[in-house]
């Protein structure tokens, strides 16, 4: 289940090259330029201050060999102070690591959130909310680990080999290159293993990405869970992607502490290989004691910090994944033909022709031909599925027409700024979708600085007091998460309002009322026929009664226009509405005595 | 927020804190005996091999300082004996360690998601689904992450602290005090600094889940978001969220430098007085240096590890904060017991006998009677917020009463089993939830049932004529949350779902308002054909969707009212 949603996660998602991933985060901790500037100078110290107590200590040994106090007081002093200033160092390192790991992920996850604003809608139809999740907020983690933790370590390490690698060729050359002997073998081995490791961390990346994936699905059926008593299918399900989690950190695992141990063993290697040349340096008398004492405790600090970067390899390799998980949320293309023609009124007309929708090549709405002229109140109806929530998608800019063309005001659709458009119209969607807060915040959300006098001035003139009298805190009572904590009208209700106080030119309402009661409907529609005085409408509805508002009627199937006209004249016509409506309308003509 | 937080969180604040995170762990770990020893004594092992080395080098450099070359070969195989010893030793650490944290992570999730489905619907109410996937995957992670480093670092360094105590006092009991001396400056440094990051980093784990919720609800109403052309507002208040979290592990970082960074400081000042101490002694006696070598090396190769501590103390710290919020999952109680069990449960009428529901001060229904036999058809009605739902959500006891009785088959609904209960009670809800995944896995969600079954289902649902001119049939993938499906579909889908479990009660809560008239006179038509035994209960505000009902009720004012047999110009009308 999970690998084939992969493979559609990487065709919206695509994944990036390792090299290019290093170069980017490269740029973006280069973008903190002081705090990064800060930070390698105090690793950089530290590295040094570091290096020096092997010295300290060997001119100490030297000292008390050669019975000096005066100077094995000054060593050891000496010995103190290094770690003095280390513990400076160290403070500063802490502190800029954290402000470039932390700046790196917010700026990270800033821009992905960002992308996220532009991305076709389509995008959220395939790749799932709680993957998105686990790539945005999880994997920028590790990134974060790795630069506030790591990244010292690796860069002191670095500095550490060479000044170490360094000091070892100034007190002795041979000896040095008997200690680097073993260099080689190391540089192979890791990039023998390298591709597998990277291999490794994408499978454990992409493993809690499906367990959180999973758990945000189950959230968001929780209900539709316990109403089917499927609670411990859901755990079954579950069960499967945590053990797979499990397989794929202990696979990884199992190669990264196999490379941390065969490590070691070079490293031994390499310090035996000093001892022997040196004891035997010590006997040709090339070398004094004391350098040998410190040259041994110069490979020690050279191939420690070999041994913790093999072993931050593996940490660096999983960030690294991370990050191009990341990369690749800000990177996926934005939605084309946004274009930057402005518009500040809707003067005549919105007109669509031949227009073909379809979603992965299964047709929606087949060459259709539609306008809509400014002032015109039009119903759009139509069996479910027939495409009526797909023709308003296109208006709205969610979703363009793979063939034809659509355009306001004589302006192509696609060559229009979306937010000035968006400005004109504003949807009231089949789905009421509210945000987490109060009622006021919600429509305060649509309408910025708008008072509470001003939005119940709106609820009495649209007759919506009745719907909201059973909340005894009225506007400030809490909706929940995606307004569930309302009834489903109320919520309705709420995403009506919100559309209504912008006072747009035009408002399309996908079924906007279905769940209202038809009194509060009334006087909703009511309101309307005065708004709509001025204004355009587009009103998809089932319900008849809603739908004699209406000045015209466009009836759809199967993604065709099939019956176009004024009710008086559909309602007495054979055909798809008459279908649909058989009561409502042979009351309706009964009343009206037909024409 | 989430709330019912600080009642939980309180209580720890006694000085065993520190053991927190173990205590917790306890019960996921419970067969890991083995591989716990087993770690243990690698952690012992590697170390111990270690340290040794600084002592066989100590006697190289004796040696040589003597002119008894003749001991270097043996040395030289011993060092790379005891490397090789460590290596093992090391790789089982690592990888045992990992062994044990992930199947405590893998413990611990099973857990919570157990606890997680059988919370009730208030609880649900109450939170976010992005706080509470932040609480399924960073928290558990950031504690399996302590507990992986307990076992990898923690106990090794505590270890390596005492081998490396045990082998200074064989090189120099004097030595050894000086570490004595040092042990109980760590500990207090460490103490220090755990208490001045606990209330930060409690900050950092909730804005994280924040971070989670801005997130998710963005993704789900992107929408919404698009629609009132408020991507802008919606890039601020996320950066908001991020620059909190900037600015709050800025905060703690600022604590841990200074207390941290005190912990190598100490090693360095005994380091520092053994050479000064000791050199000069060694100096006065002429005694050999390799023991004073010995000596600060084995310090030197203190500082790294007890560095770590710091670093150790907020690993702990982040865990600690993340158990609290685990444990709001885990340990809060209020879980429904949806277990399976053999009672079975006999088709009879439906009774609400006085039945008062309210939400805090909220009255929604007043006083509540009714009756509804196998193979009525009842059509409930009422305003908008009048509690329709409410109503039918006590059937399936989501939430419970107040007051009065609800009986099923006259069994007080509060005796039957859960599980048994709403297996026999299908609803399909007013919000429909589907999930990605083929059609027919969301018609079954959980059944195991015949094809032709599931087809007959479809078929009642009008929908099987929709899913066979798809290409893929009822193999067709859904998007998340049925996305690629419309309005009308989705409902219909969610109406096969509710009749293939052949219920005693149909609970229909205005589930054809995005359905077209014409299906929607079919789908009661045949539900009236099909489902004869049972009792269907239907919410809905048409007209035309009521006429099916054998009575229709109106709720009004919190109470049930019932009129005249689907007549027009009844209850329908009033409303
Ligand atoms: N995102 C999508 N991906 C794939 N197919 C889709 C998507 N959205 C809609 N469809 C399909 O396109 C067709 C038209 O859907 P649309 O939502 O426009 O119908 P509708 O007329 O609004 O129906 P309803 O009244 O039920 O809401 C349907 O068959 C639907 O399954
Ligand atoms: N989870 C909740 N938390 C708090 N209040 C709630 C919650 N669910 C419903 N309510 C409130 O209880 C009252 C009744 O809600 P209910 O959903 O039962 O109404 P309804 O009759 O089904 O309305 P609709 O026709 O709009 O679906 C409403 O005022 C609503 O705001
Ligand atoms: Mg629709
Ligand atoms: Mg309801």
């Amino acid at each position: 289940m999970s690998t084939g949603y992969d493979a559609i996660e990487d065709q919206f998602l695509k994944p990036e090259k390792g090299r290019r991933t290093i170069l980017r985060m490269v740029k973006d901790i280069l973008y903190w330029r002081r705090d990064s500037a800060v930070f390698t100078t105090s690793v950089v110290i530290t590295a040094i201050a570091g290096v020096l107590y092997p010295l300290a200590l060997g001119l100490a040994v030297n000292s008390i060999l050669s019975r000096n106090v005066g100077s094995l007081t000054i060593y050891s002093v000496l010995f103190f102070l290094i770690y003095f200033v280390q513990f400076f160092s160290n403070r500063t390192m802490s502190l800029s690591s954290t402000k470039v790991a932390q700046g790196v992920i917010k700026r990270m996850r800033d821009r992905a959130f960002y992308n996220l604003q532009k991305v076709p809608l389509e995008f959220f139809s395939k790749v799932k909310a709680g993957y998105l999740i686990s790539r945005i907020e999880n994997d920028s983690e590790s990134i974060s680990d790795f630069l506030t933790y790591q990244l010292p370590q690796v860069i002191s390490g670095v500095t550490t080999i060479i000044i170490a690698a360094g000091i070892m060729f100034y007190l002795d050359t041979t000896l040095a290159l008997y200690s680097l002997l073993v260099m080689p073998i190391l540089g192979l081995f890791t990039l023998v293993i390298q591709t597998k490791v990277r291999a490794n961390y994408l499978r454990t990346r992409r493993a809690i990405a499906a367990i959180t994936g999973n758990l945000a699905e189950t959230i968001a059926a929780i209900r539709t869970v316990k109403a089917f008593n499927a609670e411990s299918q859901i755990e079954d399900r579950f069960k499967l992607l945590n053990s797979e989690n499990f397989d794929a950190n202990m696979k990884a695992t199992r190669l990264s502490s196999s490379y941390s141990s065969a490590i070691r063993v070079i490293e031994a290697v390499g310090i035996v290989l000093v001892i022997y040349e040196g004891s035997i340096a010590l006997l040709n008398g090339q070398i004094s004691l004391g350098i040998l004492v410190s040259f041994i405790a110069y490979v020690q600090q050279f191939f420690n910090p070999i041994v913790q970067l093999s072993q931050l390899y593996n940490t660096y390799q999983n960030s690294m994944v991370g990050a191009s998980r990341i990369y690749s949320i800000i990177d996926s293309s934005p939605e084309k033909d946004s274009g930057n023609v402005d518009i500040q009124k809707f003067t005549t007309s919105i007109v669509g022709r031949g227009m073909r929708v379809t979603y992965d090549g299964s047709v929606a709405l087949d060459r259709v031909t539609v306008e809509i002229d400014k002032g015109e109140c039009v119903a759009i109806v139509g069996r479910t599925g027939a495409g009526k929530t797909t023709l308003t998608n296109v208006i709205l800019k969610f979703k363009y027409p793979d063939e034809g063309d659509i355009a306001i005001d004589l302006k192509a659709l696609n060559t229009i700024d979306t937010k000035a458009y968006r400005k004109l119209i504003v949807p009231v969607l089949q789905e009421p979708f509210l945000f987490n807060g109060s009622i006021f915040d919600n429509i305060e959300y649509s309408k910025k600085g708008i008072t509470k006098d001003e939005v119940q001035s709106f609820i009495n003139n649209y007759g919506m007091s009745e719907i909201f009298r059973t909340l005894p805190n009225g506007l400030d009572s809490p909706v929940g998460e995606m307004g569930r904590n309302l009834s489903e009208g109320q919520r309705q209700a709420v995403s009506i309002l919100r559309a209504f106080v912008r006072n747009p030119d035009i408002i399309i309402m996908d079924e906007a009322t279905a769940q209202i009661d038809s009194k509060s409907e009334k006087n909703i529609i009511t309101a309307m026929r005065n708004y709509a005085k001025n204004g355009t409408l587009i009103l998809i509805s089932h319900r008849f009664s809603l739908i004699t508002l209406s000045d015209r009627i466009i009836v759809l199937e199967k993604g065709n226009i099939v019956q176009e006209g004024k009710l008086e004249v559909l309602a007495n016509r054979e055909g798809v509405f008459k279908d649909l409506y058989k009561r409502s309308v042979s009351a309706y003509v009964h009343v009206t005595g037909g024409s | 927020m989430a709330v019912e937080s600080s009642g939980s969180r309180g209580k720890r604040v006694s000085l065993l804190g520190v053991l927190e995170p173990v205590l917790f762990a306890r019960p996921y770990l419970k067969k890991s005996g083995l591989s716990f020893s087993i770690v243990i004594a690698a952690g012992i092992i590697s170390n111990f091999t270690l340290l040794l080395v600084p002592v066989f080098i100590g006697d190289a450099v004796s040696a040589v300082e003597y002119g008894i070359y003749s001991s270097i070969p043996r040395i030289a195989l011993l060092i790379v004996l005891a490397y090789s010893i460590s290596a093992a030793a090391t790789f089982s650490l690592n990888y045992g360690g990992q062994y044990i944290s992930q199947t405590y992570a893998y413990n611990l999730r099973k857990d919570f998601v157990s606890h997680l489905v059988r919370k009730r619907f208030l609880f649900f109410e109450t939170q976010t689904s992005g706080d509470l996937l932040s609480r399924g995957s960073m928290d558990i992670e950031a504690t399996r992450n302590f507990n992986l480093n307990m076992f990898t670092s923690l106990f090794p360094t505590v270890f390596l602290i005492i081998e490396a105590f045990i082998l200074l006092f064989i090189i120099s009991p004097f030595f050894s005090l000086l570490l004595a001396l040092a042990v109980p400056v760590l500990i207090f440094l460490g103490i220090v600094s755990s208490r001045r990051q606990r209330p930060i980093w409690r900050k950092i784990r909730d804005t994280y889940g924040k971070l989670g919720e801005t997130l998710q609800e963005n993704i789900v109403g992107q929408r919404v978001v698009r629609g009132l052309a408020s991507e802008e507002k919606e890039v601020d208040k996320y950066a908001a969220m991020t620059k909190q979290y900037y600015d709050e592990n800025y905060e703690v970082v600022k604590v841990r430098v200074t207390f941290n960074n005190l912990m190598p400081l100490t090693v360095a000042a005994v380091t520092s007085a053994i050479i000064g101490i000791g050199g000069y002694l060694d100096l006065i006696s002429k005694a050999s240096v390799g023991g004073l070598v010995a000596a600060v090396t084995i310090f030197a190769m203190l500082t790294n590890p007890v560095s770590f501590l710091g670093r150790m103390i907020v690993f702990s710290e982040n865990s600690r904060a993340a158990i609290g919020r685990i444990q709001e999952i885990t340990a809060s109680g209020g879980e429904e017991d949806v277990e399976p069990s053999d009672q079975s449960l006999q088709p009879g009428p439906l009774v609400f006998d006085h039945v008062k529901f309210s939400r805090g001060e909220n009255v929604i229904l007043r006083d509540v009677t009714f009756r509804a036999h196998p193979g009525e058809f009842i059509g409930i009605t009422g305003k908008t917020g009048a509690g329709k739902s409410s109503l039918v959500n006590l059937i399936t006891r989501y939430y419970d009463a107040d007051t009065g009785t609800i009986s099923l088959g006259q069994k007080n609904t509060k005796d039957i089993p859960l599980s048994i209960l709403r297996s026999r009670i299908s609803i399909v809800p007013q919000e429909i939830t589907l999930l990605s995944g083929t059609i027919r896995e969301n018609i079954l969600f959980g059944m195991d049932v015949s094809d032709e079954r599931i087809k007959e289902a479809a078929r009642i649902a009008s929908i099987s004529d929709f899913i066979d001119s798809l290409p893929q049939k009822y193999e067709t993938m859904i998007g998340e949350r049925g996305i690629t499906l419309s309005g009308g579909q989705r409902q219909r889908i969610a109406i096969a779902r509710a009749v293939l479990r052949n219920p005693l009660i149909l609970i229909l809560d205005d589930a054809t308002s995005s359905v077209d008239p014409d299906t929607e006179i079919n789908i009661f038509n045949n539900l009236k054909e099909y489902m004869k035994n049972t009792i269907i209960i239907m919410i809905s505000l048409r007209a035309s969707a009521l006429s099916f009902a054998d009575k229709v009720l109106l709720l009004e004012e919190g109470e049930l009212r019932e009129d005249l047999p689907g007549e027009e110009g009844g209850n329908v009308n009033r409303i």
